[in-house]
């Protein structure tokens, strides 16, 4: 069997990746993307230590993740077309009124 | 010398990493977003390819229906719908305060990971339910909805309120505004 660390590595490598679009990316819909992204990297980290540590909890628990996941999709997808439909636009240097 | 079960999943592993890897920069370096949403797709079913080798069948099947299947779909809707203009999509911004917001979060992901790998697991779960003791109680599948129905089932209740606040919410942000808005 592949050890558990093999696993927490590619976890973390997606993580990174999907935190550097998530900071990165211009465009609101990348964003959230990268997002679902990060959200993936912490399930297989979930399903991977489950099954290391013999328990089946971590995949109850991606479950609800993916539960959460499709909801903030819907939701910030919502927000996305009212933003788009007021400002005419999903660049987040444009859309900065929560920057400070 | 390793056998050859053990090589193959190794090599399995490795090469569904490699891909993984390759397929998250693609999605989140490529400029147009449906270009990014289709790598996306081919993302979500590799990882669930790496869950189904992890034993894990039903999240598994979850990950194809639910992510790749309904989530991206809505991705891709909203994206089309939006008919971005090319000026629109321009790629990154460097920001030096995110760039250290990124760099201290990996510093600390790789602590997590120098700690998860200087030893085994301890004080969580008592093994009792490894691969072999799953299939003899009946299966992945099976197990999963015992619990799901039993020790989570007040979780998975909320759950459906959670989705069903999240069907009303999205209706009512992205409803059209009657009155003029005022900006």
């Amino acid at each position: 069997m592949v050890p558990v660390e093999f696993y927490f590595m590619l976890a973390c490598v997606i993580f990174t990746l999907g935190l550097f679009g998530a900071l990165f990316r211009r465009n609101i819909i990348m964003v959230l993307m990268s997002i679902e992204l990060m959200l993936n990297a912490v399930n297989l980290v979930f399903v991977a230590a489950g099954r290391s540590i013999g328990n089946l909890d971590g995949q109850i628990m991606v479950l609800f993740v993916i539960t959460v996941a499709a909801c903030e999709a819907a939701v910030g997808l919502a927000m996305v077309i009212a933003l788009f439909r007021k400002y005419g636009t999903v660049n987040t240097d444009i859309l900065r009124l929560l920057r400070g | 010398m390793p056998d050859f079960s053990s090589l193959m999943s190794h090599g399995v592993f490795h090469l569904l990493a490699g891909l993984i890897t390759l397929v998250s920069v693609l999605v989140v370096v490529s400029k147009h977003p449906v270009k990014s949403a289709v790598f996306l797709v081919v993302d979500l079913f590799l990882l669930a390819a790496v869950y189904a080798s992890l034993e894990s069948h039903f999240v598994a099947a979850i990950q194809v229906l639910v992510y790749a299947g309904a989530v991206v779909v809505l991705f891709l809707f909203v994206i089309m719908l939006l008919n971005l203009q090319p000026d629109q999509l321009r790629g990154m911004r460097f920001n030096p305060v995110e760039a250290v917001t990124l760099i201290v979060s990996v510093i600390g992901m790789l602590i997590m990971l120098g700690v998860s790998m200087s030893g085994k697991p301890t004080g969580l779960g008592d093994g009792s339910m490894d691969v072999n003791a799953i299939e003899a109680a009946g299966g992945n599948t099976y197990m999963i909805a015992m619990k799901l129905l039993t020790d989570y089932i007040w979780p998975f209740e909320l759950a459906s309120i959670l989705i069903l606040l999240a069907i009303v919410a999205a209706v009512v942000i992205a409803k059209k505004d009657k009155k003029p808005v005022v900006s």
